[in-house]
């Protein structure tokens, strides 16, 4: 972590001091946002059986926070690592197409610069540095894409989502059991809020439907967490034939 | 305190989700994707998450499925913390009066 955060605020451009203030005053709404969601994470992620030294190690090295709310719902101890592994691969596909269309605003800038700022790459950080670049590209001023800025908008979000859900850990045991009184419905939720920040109609929103029937059909049919893969692998198909129609 | 193959774990986690954010940078900065394969990409991530929660939808408890109801609600409306404040509110006083 030292390591990007050193190259990444490294000042060979000018101004980058104020450039890495403007980003981080554009983060902290989301912030404040992600401070609860980490807590629950790292309380349930406690539960599973993960310690108070593994909970930030996987939020720290991962930093991905979609894929550790599915990984913790599947642990298991000992946790199927294929299983968690390939879960947490098609939930963060996304990042495929995000850094493809962050790459022509970060032509100007070497790979040694890049592959650190891409560690911090979340969905958060992406959305706001594309915006600034996009935004910078249209007024004309200097390289579009600000590394400084994306560092700042970046950079207190990676440390608060690794301390807080690290704390969530180490509560965890002491709150006792979270899925008493209605705390487990918090994962549902969150996945809800983020299926429905997803939402592109009903039309692109068929293969979640494909996905959740035979998911839960599965479930019901077969032991064990094969209706995760299941479910998961039939909507892909139906969005390869659904693609093909259009 | 670190157990190996939970680390074992960890560690595969991590490095399939950097080979993802790096993988768009490194492979498609000077291609562009079939409509198909981007049709792919932006329907897996909404998959595998209703998939992962497809079990909370053929819960065998009436109270659970009526929390669950108004938290689908919540979400198309709400933000995160909101939405998880009315899920949690919801299933333990439906819990509690159904139960």
């Amino acid at each position: 972590m030292s390591v990007s955060q050193a190259t990444l605020s490294d000042r060979a451009e000018g101004g980058s001091g104020s450039e890495f203030w403007r980003g981080m005053r554009s983060c902290t709404p989301v912030l404040l946002g992600i401070v609860p969601y980490a807590l629950v994470l790292g309380a349930q992620a406690a539960q599973k059986g993960l310690s108070p030294v593994e909970v930030p190690l996987m939020t720290g090295l991962n930093f991905a926070g979609g894929s550790e709310f599915a990984a913790i719902q599947l642990w298991t101890s000992p946790p199927h690592v294929l299983l968690i592994v390939a879960i947490t691969f098609l939930v963060n596909s996304r990042h495929l197409l995000m850094g493809a269309a962050l790459a022509p605003f970060l032509r100007h800038l070497p790979r040694r610069k890049v592959f650190p700022a891409l560690f911090l790459m979340c969905d958060e950080s992406w959305a706001l540095g594309l915006a600034d670049a996009r935004k910078r590209a249209a007024a004309g001023s200097g390289p579009a894409f600000s590394l400084p800025y994306y560092a700042g908008a970046s950079i207190p979000f990676y440390l608060a989502w690794v301390v807080f859900t690290g704390l969530g850990g180490a509560l965890g045991p002491v709150l006792g059991d979270v899925e008493a009184y209605g705390f487990d419905m918090a994962f549902p939720a969150v996945f809800l809020v983020l299926l429905a920040g997803m939402w592109k109609g009903v039309a692109a929103a068929r293969p979640w439907l494909v996905s959740l029937v035979v998911a839960a059909i599965v479930y019901l049919l077969v032991p064990g967490a094969w209706y995760v893969a299941a479910g998961a692998l039939s909507g892909l198909v139906a969005a390869y034939v659904l693609a093909g129609e259009a | 305190m670190i157990d190996q193959i939970n680390l074992l774990a960890i560690v595969l986690m991590a490095s399939v989700t950097y080979l993802t954010r790096i993988g768009g940078y490194v492979m498609l900065r000077n291609r562009t994707l079939s409509p198909r394969a981007t049709a792919v990409m932006e329907a897996a991530p909404g998959c595998v998450l209703i998939s992962v929660i497809a079990p909370d939808f053929v819960s065998d408890n009436p109270a659970d499925l009526l929390a669950l109801a108004i938290t689908v609600l919540a979400a198309t409306r709400l933000s995160m913390l909101p939405t998880v404040i009315v899920g949690i509110a919801s299933a333990g006083v439906l819990r509690h009066l159904l139960g």
